[in-house]
């Protein structure tokens, strides 16, 4: 049998113990007894452990020991006194990636604060990341009056004067920016093709039209059908070539058009637009006149939808006395 | 004869580059003529600035742009030429002090806690009567409070600041009120512990894994560098509770303070005659709606903290730790 004694840290008053407990003595009329079931003996008779008599009931940790560097013996080689601690210092607001994002994008603009800015509006138009996007990337909820601080701290860094713009500044400011700038998204100037020919696109209601515009002496295709053909009324016939008519352009150009979608009202005023945006590109110079004629402006209306309780999008079911 | 000036100004000898600078313009008969307009003021300024200086200065180009820059240039190059002059002030209060580098626990004076407004409490009619052994008497319907004992219980705060920072504890500096935002902020960072500026949210200590669950841990060795390879572990711990809690604003925080009541975390606190001292566990008797007071404090508790981390890294060089060694993973015990 090993001998096996009580280390002080149970905090009973070890001294008043046998100093070793022969294994063969475990028995209930122990005068010790109650105190050494508590404790767990392997085979061999040594002790493993017990928790039954630590005294302090406080949560560990909280009054930190004393610190000892010297390492044990079976320690040696692992770090000793490794701890846990938060990862960053913003751990207890419970955003702490965005808290972080927050403190370093103010203490950056506190130390460019004195740099010239331009105009207000002047400054490079920026997209910056959305509510969304940005809640992805930090993998936090939070709030969109939150979002709107750092929001208003990029603008303010991104009006400092591009030609003084610090390196550290753009490269903080760059992981906010949308990966795609819709503000440089231009679209391509038309231009008169090799045979003389303008693309037009106009739309109205659920038509598409797409017009080809050459100069001639006045003839109208429309989805291959003259346009008596096509349009039956004759306001419908007017609509669809009078940005040609308002003009006095008729008897100069000819059009051939593709329309589809929607009825006769949209398809004709799909084709005003189109018309209109194809002869703008060959006499830039009649815009003015154009958009007095109303032919400029894409009309955005579209049918409203049905709601419920309505008959169609705002008619009422009739009264029915019960 | 014109003479303007028979003696030089103080101020303006200081102007002077070199003894090539024509004394003769002091005693000249015609005034000087520039041909300056709007068009060329700037390269007049630069001209100007060039020959005060030795610094070179580059042409401008006719853009905007690198008008802007040039012109900011100058700007800077005029303020350091010119940052010695006027006179000097006398000693006087200047707010980012307070937060750039704030004064140690033993700098603490009375002085300092009266220039800084720490005396002053509340109208008398808004008192807890616990605070009557801080308060020093009555001024005008207000309550000033006894500056020996701000004193010695700022002190007595430092000393528990810096203890549990020197064993390894974990301080969390919390001040909710608009402003308190950079005290709160530096304080953490002085004593490399943790800050909270917003709101705190009710739950995360007596509720830590749904509220701070998501946030990462690290391990970290004596000398504070982080430890590798103990990620796996760190993923199912349990979050962390701070060690020592020093509250700026106890009045709005009592979720806090009672959070820490519930679980033994010993907290600090600034007391004004209107707060209950006994929502902490050390109180600070001090002015809580001062900006200056706030700041001198928590400046104060961020330093002791500050001396706590050096005990800390001291006694751990002392131990002969280095770290451990860099491609060491955890668990290896060799």
């Amino acid at each position: 049998m090993r001998a096996a004694w009580l280390p002080t840290k149970f905090g009973l008053g070890s001294q008043l113990l046998p100093l070793w407990v022969p294994f063969s003595q475990q028995t209930s009329r122990h005068p010790y007894s109650s105190l050494l079931r508590a404790i767990r003996y392997s085979r061999r008779g040594t002790i493993i452990e017990s928790r039954q008599f630590v005294t302090s009931l406080t949560r560990r940790g909280i009054a930190a020991p004393e610190i000892c560097f010297e390492p044990k013996d079976s320690q040696k080689g692992i770090p000793g006194h490794a701890r846990v601690v938060p990862a960053s210092p913003s751990y207890f607001t419970g955003k702490p990636e965005f808290t972080d994002n927050l403190l370093f994008l103010q203490d950056l603009l506190r130390k460019y604060q004195t740099l010239p800015v331009v105009q207000p509006g002047q400054a490079p138009r920026v997209a910056w990341k959305t509510l969304a996007q940005y809640r992805l990337v930090v993998g936090e909820p939070v709030k969109a009056s939150k979002y709107h601080k750092i929001v208003l701290l990029l603008q303010r860094l991104n009006h400092i004067h591009p030609s003084l713009l610090p390196e550290d500044v753009k490269s903080a400011i760059a992981p906010y920016k949308r990966d795609v700038n819709p503000h440089e998204n231009v679209p391509n100037q038309r231009t008169v093709d090799r045979f003389g020919r303008v693309i037009g696109v106009g739309r109205r209601k659920s038509s598409t039209a797409r017009v080809w515009l050459v100069e001639g002496d006045g003839e109208v295709l429309i989805n291959g059908k003259p346009l008596v053909g096509v349009f039956p009324r004759v306001h419908d016939r007017e609509s669809a070539i009078w940005a040609l008519k308002a003009t006095g352009r008729i008897d100069k150009y000819n059009v051939w058009a593709l329309v589809e979608g929607g009825g006769t009202t949209g398809q004709a005023e799909a084709l005003t637009l189109g018309v209109a945006r194809a002869l703008l590109v060959h006499e830039p110079s009649l815009k003015p006149a154009l958009r007095r004629a109303g032919c400029v402006t894409r009309d955005p209306r579209r049918v409203e939808r049905k709601k419920p309780g309505k008959l169609k999008a705002r008619k009422m079911p009739a009264w029915v006395k019960r | 004869m014109i003479l303007r000036q028979l003696a030089l100004r103080q101020g303006r000898r200081v102007f002077i580059p070199s003894a090539s600078r024509p004394w003769i313009r002091f005693l000249n008969t015609e005034i000087e003529r520039t041909n300056i307009t709007v068009d060329n003021a700037n390269e007049a300024n630069l001209d100007y600035i060039g020959s005060q200086t030795d610094i070179p200065i580059a042409p401008i180009e006719e853009t905007g742009e690198s008008l802007v820059s040039s012109s900011y240039t100058m700007w800077l190059n005029q303020k350091k030429q010119t940052a010695h002059l006027g006179s000097t002030l006398d000693p006087h209060y200047k707010p980012h002090t307070l937060i750039n580098r704030p004064p140690s626990p033993k700098d603490v004076t009375l002085e300092l806690l009266m220039a800084s407004q720490a005396h002053l409490g509340h109208a008398t009619s808004l008192w807890k009567p616990q605070n009557q052994r801080y308060i020093f008497g009555i001024h005008q319907g207000i309550h000033i409070i006894s500056l020996d004992i701000t004193a010695a219980h700022l002190r007595r705060a430092a000393k528990i600041v810096e203890a549990v920072c020197e064993r390894g504890g974990l301080v969390l500096f919390v001040g909710t009120r608009e402003g308190q935002d950079r005290c709160v902020v530096n304080a953490a960072k002085l004593a490399g512990g943790c800050h909270l500026f917003e709101r705190w949210i009710p739950g995360s200590i007596t509720n830590g894994q749904q509220i701070l669950g998501r946030c990462k841990m690290k391990v970290v060795d004596d000398l504070g560098n982080e430890i590798e390879g103990y990620e796996e572990q760190l993923i199912d711990r349990a979050t962390l509770k701070p060690d020592l809690v020093v509250c700026m604003n106890p009045l709005e925080n009592y979720v806090l303070l009672h959070e820490c009541g519930l679980n033994a975390i010993p907290t600090i606190g600034i007391i004004d005659t209107d707060a209950d001292p006994t929502w902490v566990t050390y109180p600070i008797p001090a002015n809580d709606d001062s900006l200056r007071c706030v700041n001198l404090i928590a400046g104060v508790l961020g330093r002791a903290g500050e001396e706590g981390q050096k005990k800390r890294q001291a006694a751990a060089l002392k131990a002969g730790f280095t770290g451990p060694s860099p491609n060491r993973k955890a668990g290896d015990a060799s």
